[in-house]
């Protein structure tokens, strides 16, 4: 092909691979330098979410910005909440009750899961599977019913308080994840049946976006994109938070870095946490669910930085404190803000339909891109 | 059954007679004729558009667990009217910058075209509305000037993603019509003649998809590329290139493309049905409702295979095409070849 | 053999054809909501005694609480409201009460066609007054006026 070309005059053109577009997932805004179908050239350009999270938190104080957390990441809301609370804690030195770490650690799993199916399900429709992605969608129907019995919100629960949780199981609550973890298997296994063998999404997938675990870490990439590339770096394990050291789960890697990896990554993750909502429902001990905490809540003056393994990656709080009630500056540091870095650097030479699948692949929320 | 079985044919010959009776000249009567035809071809591809349109909204929602429309009459067969309807009450915008002939001559040529096709199917005994000895080739020909209707519309939308599409459908449409019509020639081999109406005839002892098993399968992946649909369907990539060469249409001129499509699905269906499964032939029923049957049988196949699987990538698509399909449906037409004089011979 | 994933994922397909539908039928058959769901707030009057606690709580300052001095001493209320279009349905006014005065209902059908009606207002009296919505207009404060007058409402 490039033979061809080099009696040929061709001319380089910019598309936007604009904010309205159905399969950036947000409002991402990518503007491509094409040649024919192949980029040469690619830049980012974020900001059409802003909310100025942030900035309203200065006025918020530390119990009522718990409800704005889930907002920040709208698809992976409850681990958001907890990466909050975990921070102030810190900050505070307040010391959870283990029935509330348990009850934690159950949510933020359902939540890690119904997240993932939500990549499962945006990749297949953008390589225009269109079914396989009614069928994760149904899955996760199931996991936003148990969400709903426990915390009252489907999406985005605010379950997570200063020092413990803010409500305890329901009764109907564990015969009804069982039904759901069955369910889950089942539509998992057909997902998994009609797409990771089939031939055709092999094609469009495999050796598509690769990255390197050297390059990965040189950008700063972390959470299941990390994994899929090759470096079992996963919070939970390295540094374990909250109970997660007494729990027996894999933390899958895989070597390729394509997007097939990244794809497949998130299957097996799915898998592990279910094993790890098991255990947990299995051992869960009495106790109270919440923690002495003053009525007001007046931390020390300081800063302090803490990080969680969310859904999409590492997520971390930094909070500078004034000794007041409203904190002086909070900061999120997202996973996906960082994640998106990468993007100019491997998309040179690949096709538009390969950019779109990596795009999918990548697992991007804009509301905490633009935050 | 005798008398259902010819109801078409007899209607127009009562027709033709009326017209002898008042008293018009062979010339005039055939003018009229060829009219009435026209009019009940305009009458099948309009029914056939809203049947199908109907399929793909219930019948495929079933694929995804789900119930489609079912409230606008029995089991949602009104939907289809009142999309028309929905389509045709919008504004008809036309942006300022397109190429004002070339955006507005596009939807027409494309239906023109697709209609043009219906002309030449044998949908039962004896009703073909044109009975030309080389059908095929006539089908070929035809076919494959919806290429130009598609870039037409692509490069005078003035938007660089019609444009991409535009540009990808002409490789991929000209690309996937060479194994086409290489599935083709091994039946007409067998049969003998280029006649659409003969291939049917002399399937009578067995069909052709038991003799062909290898073009059929190539005129199915052939006839996917050709109509647009999963996993071939590039041209239209909503999640890429945001519809791609009707991004700029709204209303009517949308409603048109779209029919187009529908209407295309039913004629190479139909084709199909033709060349390998025996056509109108078939026991007990009149012969135009088995043709209906199975064509709607294959196109059910069809939508099946649409919703399963995902999409191709224009590369990987053409070097299936230049590099699998074409050395094997040439293949096919050798040993075919050599198959028919052993035959002889034996 | 080359073709095999495309037929296992066609064979699939073709079982999930055939299996219980997962659509609900809407207006006809309302979804079974466990009873913690954050659906419509309901408002106990005699329980609530006023101590703005839930004031607080909320992020957004949807909640406004008119109280009087009773003969005793004691806070007695008169009037309590919520304008939902600011509330994010977290949850935090009805965990910070103390009587559970505030509560969930699973009732989420709110719809309402004008601005004013998102306004939720509970009075002393059970009385509907006859210029409800004018009352409403005029004692809601917090409502930027500006705001209803671009939308003409």
């Amino acid at each position: 092909m490039a033979l061809m070309e080099e009696n040929f005059e061709t001319q380089e053109y910019k598309i936007n691979l604009g904010p309205a577009h159905p399969s950036t997932h947000g409002v991402f805004r990518a503007v491509l330098t094409l040649n024919g179908e192949e980029i040469i050239k690619s830049e980012n350009h974020i900001g059409y979410l802003h909310r100025g999270i942030e900035k309203l938190a200065e006025s918020r104080t530390y119990a009522q910005f718990a409800a704005l957390t889930p907002r920040i990441d709208y698809l992976a809301g409850a681990l958001n909440n907890w990466g909050y609370v975990v921070t102030v804690e810190k900050l505070m030195e307040i010391e959870v009750p283990e029935r509330a770490e348990y009850l934690r650690v159950i949510i933020g799993e359902l939540q890690r899961i119904a997240s993932h199916l939500i990549l499962i399900s945006s990749t297949c429709i953008d390589l225009n599977a269109t079914t396989a992605w009614m069928y994760g969608f149904s899955a996760r129907e199931g996991i936003l019913d148990l969400l709903e019995m426990v915390t009252g919100s489907r999406m985005m629960p605010a379950y997570y308080t200063i020092g413990g949780v803010m409500d305890d199981l329901p009764l109907e609550f564990i015969p009804a994840a069982k039904k759901v973890i069955a369910d889950l298997n089942d539509r998992l296994n057909d997902v998994d049946g009609m797409i990771s063998g089939n031939e055709i999404f092999l094609s469009r997938t495999k050796g598509v976006g690769v990255i390197t675990p050297e390059k990965a870490i040189e950008f700063g990439i972390t959470g299941p994109n990390l994994r899929a590339a090759g470096n079992a770096y996963d919070l939970r394990k390295i540094a374990p938070y909250s109970v997660y050291d007494k729990f027996d789960f894999d933390v899958p890697v895989l070597k390729d870095g394509d997007c097939f990896a990244r794809f497949s990554m998130r299957i097996l993750e799915i898998r592990q946490s279910i094993r790890i909502i098991e255990q947990a429902i299995a051992s869960l001990p009495e106790g109270p669910i919440t923690a002495k905490v003053p009525k007001i809540i007046k931390p020390p003056i300081g800063e302090v930085y803490n990080q969680i393994e969310s859904a999409k990656g590492i997520l971390g709080y930094y909070i500078v404190s004034d000794g007041s009630t409203k904190p002086y500056r909070l900061h999120v540091h997202s996973p996906s803000f960082v994640n998106i870095g990468i993007f100019p650097e491997i998309a040179v030479g690949m096709y538009v339909q390969d950019f779109i699948a990596t795009l999918a692949s990548f697992d991007i929320c804009l509301g905490e891109i633009d935050r | 059954m005798e008398l259902i079985n010819n109801i078409f044919i007899s209607g127009a010959n009562l027709i033709r007679n009326i017209l002898h009776w008042i008293g018009f000249g062979d010339v005039f009567t055939n003018l009229i004729m060829s009219v009435v035809y026209f009019v009940a071809i305009a009458a099948v591809v309009t029914f056939n558009i809203i049947i199908i349109l109907w399929i793909d909204r219930r019948v495929s929602s079933f694929f995804q667990e789900r119930l489609g429309p079912n409230r606008v009459g029995p089991f949602g067969l009104l939907q289809s009217m009142v999309d028309a309807a929905k389509l045709i009450g919008k504004e008809s915008i036309i942006p300022d910058a397109v190429d004002k002939v070339v955006y507005k001559a596009a939807p027409i040529f494309i239906f023109t075209v697709t209609m043009m096709l219906y002309a030449l199917l044998p949908y039962g005994q004896g009703m073909s509305a044109v009975n030309i000895n080389v059908g095929i080739l006539c089908f070929a020909a035809i076919s494959s000037t919806s290429t130009i209707a598609i870039l037409m519309a692509g490069w005078g939308s003035n938007n660089k993603y019609s444009l991409i599409g535009g540009m990808r459908t002409v490789a991929q449409v000209i690309s996937y019509e060479i194994p086409l019509c290489f599935s083709m020639l091994g039946v007409v081999m067998i049969a003998g003649t280029l006649n659409l109406n003969e291939i049917v005839l002399s399937q009578g002892k067995v069909w052709y998809v038991f003799l062909q098993p290898v073009a059929f399968v190539i005129f199915i992946i052939s006839a996917l590329a050709e109509l647009n649909k999963s996993p071939f369907d590039m041209m239209e990539a909503e999640q890429e290139i945001v519809a791609g060469y009707h991004t700029e249409y709204t209303g009517m001129r949308f409603a048109l493309f779209f029919m187009a499509e529908y209407a295309n699905l039913f004629v190479l269906a139909g084709l199909g049905v033709t060349l390998f499964f025996g056509g109108w032939d078939g026991p007990f029923l009149p012969s135009w409702m088995w043709f209906m049957i199975k064509t709607y049988l294959m196109i059910l196949f069809l939508e099946w295979v649409r919703w399963t699987l995902p999409r191709a990538r224009v590369d990987k698509m053409m070097q299936f095409n230049w590099k699998v399909l074409i050395p094997i449906s040439i293949a096919n037409i050798f040993v075919t070849g050599i198959i028919i004089k052993l035959f002889h011979i034996i | 053999m080359y073709g095999f994933g495309i037929l296992k994922g066609m064979g699939i397909t073709m079982k999930r054809f055939f299996m219980k539908k997962v659509t609900q039928q809407y207006p006809e058959v309302k979804p079974n909501l466990p009873p913690r769901s954050h659906g419509s707030f309901g408002f106990d009057f005699d329980k609530c005694i006023s101590c703005n606690l839930c004031v607080n709580a909320c992020p957004n300052g949807v909640i406004r609480v008119d109280s009087e001095k009773d003969e005793n001493g004691k806070k007695a209320l008169q009037q309590y409201n919520m304008s939902l279009g600011y509330c994010l349905y977290c949850g935090f006014c009805t965990k910070a009460c103390p009587t559970k005065a505030i509560y969930f209902k699973t009732d989420f059908d709110t719809i309402c066609y004008n601005k004013t009606d998102v306004i939720r207002q509970w009075k002393k009296s059970e009385k509907v007054k006859e210029d409800y919505f004018a009352e409403v207009a005029a004692t809601t404060s917090e409502e930027p006026k500006i705001e209803q007058k671009e939308r003409g409402v």
